[in-house]
């Protein structure tokens, strides 16, 4: 094989779409050629799955790259519709501005507390994520708020070029974005340094901190504009509804190549990712497998991938070889 | 022009610098020499901005400035070979070469970027290497280069590098020093940090040397003789150092018999008679420190015939490894040592829970009492049971963790990575009078350290590595630094080395 295809191939941002062929055979088989599966409705349906998971996912896909976790972005997604949806009645626009402010500033803020009193990550969003649950209750009078805007709800969800829509153009727009980000700026240069190794990249002159800051900031940002266009879409908004964002999103980045030790992981590879659980999702409501069974399916290609991943797995076979053909003295 | 002003640094209780005067004029290689602990690396630490110095002042062209980071660092025209790689491994070749520069633009690939970094590896011998390679691919030895690369490629005005050619090969110092005496002809000021003497002697025309933080000698390198150079380092006769030699047994307590590591150790084998101090003697790379990992069964690949005390020992796990008494007493005690956030008490029982419970429950003051008499053992003050192990400095700790041996029922051999690494002058000569009287009692050492002081005080005998290969053996009274360093450095012309 050609050395370079070779090394797409062998490269963890492939490992998803390669692993989305045999899923995507599965499902053609168990579909048995009654075609509800290669269908233009499918696709759309899969990118508006996309749409829902995908910018949350690569939120906090970013953070793991830097080495951190930002576990907030679940109460982020849900607080955020609750205010689009209270502030966005009369002019949609700026409900989505006011919750891309909002998920920018708290994000940062979290990113500040984590760097300058040397929290844990996962403890210091855990918090936020609490609080954002907390406050979403307390804006919305522990409510589902409605969404009077039908139009709005209609316009971000109809189909553009019979695949995407508004809210999935959005999505591929943002991944589109931090990959040319992280591939060609000086700023994904130090995202990466940072999350590979933070003392060696601040040594080098990376300012480490302000990266971590930034990425907690666009985290936020990305979060709350999903959640935002989510609530848009649904047209209302419940501090409970979208608590289930955060497995996916997990889930999603870690298929998608996103190293949990930080410094490994790409845009490309987390799409990839999203596109796989949404794929999975739809895939199986299309030939009628019940929800049930569908996280059982997810939760198979979660393992197989972890398993893949396990660096040491070489060295436990290896171990295990030895020890079967001879028992220690 | 770059000066220290009477610096001074001090971490908690203990003096790491004191009252350094310098200065580093422009063409000029400035070597700085010292011991372990000497104060070398906090130096290079304040001047690189990630220290800031507790009194004194730094001069940047006659004017006091400050080095809040290592980007401010950068700004003031110091660029820094670090002694701890900084080299981040999920990063291309070309993106660890402009790292944290602040020439660097937002859109960072650029042509002549990439031009200037080729150069510089050309200048360091490294024209085939792809700036498209990920780091993580690369060895040891190319990190270190793709470091030199990146302080080269600054165009600083000083230049400062901190043992650099730790794990380089000949070849690759010659065109290393070519690069420095290139940056010091274009009127660089360069300071060296090495322990190799010979380097020293080769490259640099002024050498101050620093010991227990303070300024030992300053001055031209001409006028300084080997043997002045070492008096100035250890600032005292080494004979004090070191405890006597004990008396070593007849019986084997270790035998290794072609130990190999994959890439690493081909064909070791040593023999170590119970109450022997033996030394392996080598750099990073050299495989010393893998063959106690071996040892020790913490190297999954590794195969040969090791027994101890006559019984086979499968290597390969570090359960058989204790069960067959071999117990590694490491000198990376934040990871391998001790317990750093248990108490003195938890550290000193660590080792004999089994003993010292009934029924599955601890017996307090039994613990105490243990933990007393262990803690007197190995000189720790017993009245401090309940501090935290970090709260001690290296010396204690590394205290602690022979304590935590004492008692052990079945142990006959301690292998040691670096038995003094981090300690200072004072408290190592209590650790080595500890292996001693361990020895005494019947124990065998297997000692790895790069510090040829150390080997060749401590030692009953010494074996050389270089590259995965032994160099020399020698029994006591034979080993000489000169001999050792050779060995380590510049093997012998027939052994090519493993890695080579």
């Amino acid at each position: 094989m050609d050395a370079r295809l070779s090394g797409v191939l062998k490269s963890r941002d492939a490992r998803p779409y390669l692993v989305a062929v045999p899923i995507l055979l599965a499902v053609l088989a168990i579909d048995h050629g009654q075609g509800r599966v290669l269908t233009l409705s499918s696709a759309f349906s899969v990118l508006q799955q996309f749409a829902t998971i995908g910018p949350t996912a690569l939120a906090l896909g970013l953070t793991m790259i830097a080495r951190e976790f930002d576990l907030s972005v679940a109460g982020m997604t849900n607080f955020a519709g609750c205010v689009a949806v209270l502030c966005g009645v009369q002019d949609p626009l700026l409900g989505i501005l006011a919750a891309g402010c909002m998920g920018l500033v708290v994000g940062a803020a979290q990113g500040f507390l984590t760097i300058a009193l040397r929290l844990s990550s996962v403890a210091a969003t855990l918090g936020g994520l609490l609080t954002l649950a907390g406050a979403g209750y307390v804006i919305t009078g522990n409510a589902t708020v409605g969404y009077p805007r039908m139009d709005v709800a209609l316009m971000v969800n109809s189909p553009v070029l019979a695949i995407f829509s508004l809210r999935s153009i959005f999505a591929l727009t943002t991944f589109v974005a931090a990959a040319l980000i992280l591939a060609y700026t000086r700023i994904g240069r130090d995202l990466i340094a940072t999350g590979s190794d933070p003392q060696a990249a601040r040594v080098a002159g990376v300012r480490a901190g302000l990266m971590v800051v930034g990425v907690f900031a666009v985290s936020g940002f990305l979060a709350a504009t999903g959640g935002a266009l989510v609530s848009y879409s649904i047209a209302a908004a419940s501090p409970a509804a979208l608590t289930n964002t955060l497995i996916p999103a997990v889930a999603a980045a870690i298929i998608g190549g996103v190293s949990l030790s930080g410094g490994r992981g790409t845009p490309l590879g987390i799409a990839g990712g999203v596109l796989l659980l949404s794929m999975l999702r739809t895939g199986m409501s299309a030939v009628g497998i019940p929800p049930f069974a569908q996280d059982l399916g997810t939760g198979i290609v979660l393992f197989a991938v972890a398993l893949a991943d396990a660096e040491h797995l070489r060295m436990r076979f290896y171990e295990l070889q030895r020890i079967g053909r001879k028992r220690p003295a | 022009m770059l000066q220290l002003d009477r610096v001074s640094k001090s971490f908690g209780a203990v003096l790491a610098l004191s009252e350094v005067s310098l200065s580093f004029e422009p063409g000029i290689v400035h070597a700085i020499c010292g011991e372990n602990g000497a104060g070398k690396s906090t130096l290079v630490k304040i001047l690189s901005g990630q220290f800031a110095a507790t009194a004194g002042s730094i001069l940047y062209q006659g004017s006091p400035v400050a080095i809040p980071s290592s980007r401010a660092a950068q700004q003031f025209g110091i660029s820094v070979v670090a002694q701890e790689l900084s080299v981040c491994p999920d990063l291309s070749v070309y993106d660890n070469i402009w790292l944290g520069s602040v020439e660097t633009p937002f859109f960072h690939k650029r042509s002549t970027l990439r031009a200037r970094a080729r150069k510089v590896l050309s200048q360091l011998g490294q024209s085939d290497l792809s700036l498209d390679t990920p780091v993580r691919s690369l060895s040891l030895g190319h990190r270190q280069l793709i470091e030199i690369a990146r302080a080269l490629v600054r165009n600083a005005h000083t230049l400062i590098l901190d043992e650099p050619t730790a794990t380089l090969s000949d070849g690759e110092i010659g065109l290393l020093f070519k690069a420095i005496e290139s940056a010091r002809a274009e009127g660089c000021a360069v300071v060296y940090i090495s322990h190799r003497l010979n380097e020293i002697y080769a490259l640099c025309s002024t050498t101050t040397v620093l010991r227990n933080g303070r300024l030992a000698y300053t001055g031209p390198t001409s006028a300084l003789s080997r043997e002045d150079l070492i008096r100035h380092m250890l600032g005292r006769p080494s004979s004090e150092m070191f405890p006597p030699l004990g008396k070593t047994g007849r019986e084997a307590a270790l035998t290794i018999g072609r130990l190999n590591v994959p890439e690493r150790i081909r064909d070791f084998s040593a023999r170590v008679a119970a109450g022997e101090i033996m030394c392996i003697a080598g750099q990073i790379g050299s495989g010393a420190i893998d063959v106690i990992e071996a040892i020790a069964g913490r190297a999954y690949d590794a195969s040969g015939e090791v027994e101890v005390g006559g019984k086979r020992l499968a290597l390969g796990s570090v359960e058989r490894s204790l069960g067959a008494g071999v117990i590694l007493v490491s000198g990376d005690r934040a990871t391998d040592g001790i317990f750093l956030n248990l108490s003195v008490l938890d550290n000193l029982v660590a080792a004999n829970l089994s003993g010292l419970s009934r029924g599955g429950m601890l017996r307090q003051a039994e613990l105490v009492k243990f933990a007393r008499a262990s803690g007197q053992k190995v000189g720790i003050d017993v009245d401090r049971l309940k501090a935290r192990a970090w709260q001690f400095s290296g010396g204690n700790q590394q205290k602690l963790a022979f304590g935590r041996l004492v008692g052990c029922k079945g142990i006959r051999v301690l292998v040691m990575n670096e038995p003094t690494r981090g300690i200072d002058v004072g408290a190592r000569a209590d650790i080595y009078g500890l292996m001693r009287s361990f020895c005494d009692e019947g124990y065998a050492i297997l000692a790895t350290s790069t510090d040829v002081e150390e080997v060749v005080g401590i030692s009953d005998s010494v074996v050389t590595m270089y590259r995965g290969e032994v160099v020399g053996r020698y029994r006591r009274g034979e080993a000489d630094s000169a001999r050792i360093v050779r060995d380590i450095t510049h093997p012998s012309p027939e052994g090519n080395g493993l890695l080579s």
